[in-house]
């Protein structure tokens, strides 16, 4: 590795211009949070549905209206981030197609209109059939909603750390993680224990699953590329360190335990603890994880 | 026609010629550069040695920005050049995520994305890059790489052999070359970065009248 022969050149950067620092900073990990939130709770949604109907009928409108709600929180993140926040509709009027910021946005707007259909139908009609009917469509529009975030990484070619495969399993993962956390605390007691069950099998194995990756990145990840031992270099021992394993311990290993404890006492008390963690941990993890490649110097 | 660049380190002495005048023909603010000289030391008092690498946008022919811009504000002109509608650009930021080279930033005074550009204003008059016209010893060499006549086609051929292009490995196929260069002066991980070598980017603004 050419790290290593520093101590052999001793070469030293004397002049150069500074990095340009965090680009995409909280705004952006707020961005992947609630949207995580806003899809995850209609993958839950859709899947109570069909598996439980009749326990699980009351949910139909405060999922909507979740998603409706961290989906905007998304989108006005989204659109402050921008530096010329009111060229936005440019991305409609001069799209390309290359781009997965241009793919993503045309997906969320169909997302957004189909949810607020939705919402239409259950609020104002009253019509189950018809909002059983679009929330199909709105779960296959989810899909790529979730992963877009994914594919910009990706096309992110200078931060080497965020791998397509990976980062596409992580976003569904990160939405399963928050969906089934979202639903654990609006139902409340509501929920028949074979639903409570579910949701704290899906919590559970979404935070075991999204762990398993970030410790595979971890070990396995400098093998790939020397820029990825250099970032991973922040949390091993760096200046990320705590923050990461707050961000992996809140996320995955407390709920992890929690869901395991909670489904032996048949305890909901603990499952909400697990889900008030889980969620917390979601943005601490995923802000580490967006902040440590913008570190590293390009030149 | 494709245009590109070439370095030659072995003749680059560092004096910033470049910088400035890419500075001033594109009035690129404070604090930001479309150009700019990094400096690197190496060795070991007293065998020691300075190393003079001037870094730009490569305009890749398979371009990360160009593919990720949302809007097409970062697009090719028919001579290769990787230009930017600043008018057009939503200052997303994805173009500097995706560029490799660290070439592209975000212009305060626009709020835009900026870039160099060839200095495809001038092409467009039959003027050279203004960094090419600044250089006191010629290391800057620019022109048509599908002519194989040209003086940069030339200078290729001539130096088989120790013609580089930075990251590589990133399948970004520049079209900017270096001719002396090596792991030092373009792997940025080559390198230590101590404190204050990037003192000039905390100049803001510059006082106007002494106070």
């Amino acid at each position: 590795m050419v790290h290593e022969t520093i101590a052999a050149t001793n070469a030293v950067v004397v002049l150069d211009v500074a990095l340009p620092g965090i680009v995409w900073g909280w705004i952006i990990t707020m961005n992947m949070w609630a949207k995580s939130i806003g899809t995850g709770i209609i993958f839950l949604g859709f899947y109570l549905l069909k598996k439980h109907p009749e326990q699980t009928g009351f949910i139909r409108f405060p999922v909507v209206a979740i998603s409706i709600v961290f989906i905007h929180i998304f989108l006005f993140f989204t659109v402050i981030d921008l530096h010329q926040m009111f060229r936005f509709w440019h991305i409609f009027f001069y799209p390309h197609l290359t781009s997965a910021i241009t793919i993503g946005a045309w997906m969320a707007t169909g997302f957004v209109g189909l949810l607020l259909a939705m919402a239409y139908f259950i609020y104002m009609k009253k019509d189950e059939a018809m909002y059983d009917k679009l929330l199909g469509w709105t779960v296959l529009l989810a899909v790529p909603v979730t992963l877009y975030t994914a594919g910009l990484m990706a096309q992110s070619t200078a931060r080497e750390l965020w791998q397509m495969p990976t980062e596409s399993a992580q976003m569904i993962l990160a939405a399963l993680l928050a969906g089934s956390a979202t639903m654990i605390l609006l139902g409340g007691n509501k929920f028949s224990d074979a639903v409570k069950k579910d949701l704290a099998v899906v919590l559970g194995l979404a935070a075991a699953a999204a762990f398993i990756l970030y410790m595979a990145e971890i070990i396995f990840g400098p093998m790939k590329a020397e820029e990825v031992a250099a970032v991973l270099h922040y949390i091993k021992g760096g200046e990320y360190t705590v923050m990461f394993w707050i961000g992996q311990v809140m996320a995955f290993i407390v709920p992890m335990v929690l869901v395991c404890l909670s489904l032996k006492n048949q305890s909901y008390y603990l499952l909400k603890i697990a889900a008030v963690s889980a969620l917390i941990g979601l943005w601490v993890s995923k802000h580490v994880w967006l902040v440590i490649p913008q570190l590293l110097p390009m030149s | 026609m494709q245009l590109g660049f070439l370095v030659d380190l072995r003749l680059c002495m560092g004096c910033k010629g470049c910088e400035i005048a890419c500075k001033v023909e594109n009035e690129v603010p404070l604090s930001t550069w479309r150009l700019r000289v990094k400096y690197v030391d190496v060795g070991t008092f007293p065998e020691t040695k300075r190393t003079f690498t001037p870094l730009r946008c490569n305009h890749c022919a398979n371009a990360p920005c160009e593919r990720i811009c949302p809007v097409s504000a970062l697009h090719y002109l028919e001579n290769g050049i990787v230009n930017i509608d600043k008018e057009r650009c939503i200052g997303c930021a994805g173009c500097v995520m995706a560029c490799p080279y660290g070439a592209i930033y975000i212009d305060p005074q626009t709020q835009t994305a900026d870039k160099c550009t060839y200095c495809a204003h001038r092409i467009a008059s039959a003027m050279m890059p203004s960094c090419v016209v600044a250089c006191p010893v010629e290391a800057n060499i620019f022109g048509d790489l599908d002519d194989p006549m040209s003086s940069i086609s030339k200078y290729i051929q001539s130096h088989q052999g120790n013609v580089q292009v930075r990251k590589p490995e990133k399948g970004t196929f520049p079209h900017h070359y270096y001719v002396g260069g090596g792991n030092v002066t373009l792997n940025p991980l080559a390198s230590f970065r101590g404190e204050g070598h990037n003192l000039f980017n905390n100049l803001k603004h510059l006082p106007i009248g002494g106070h």
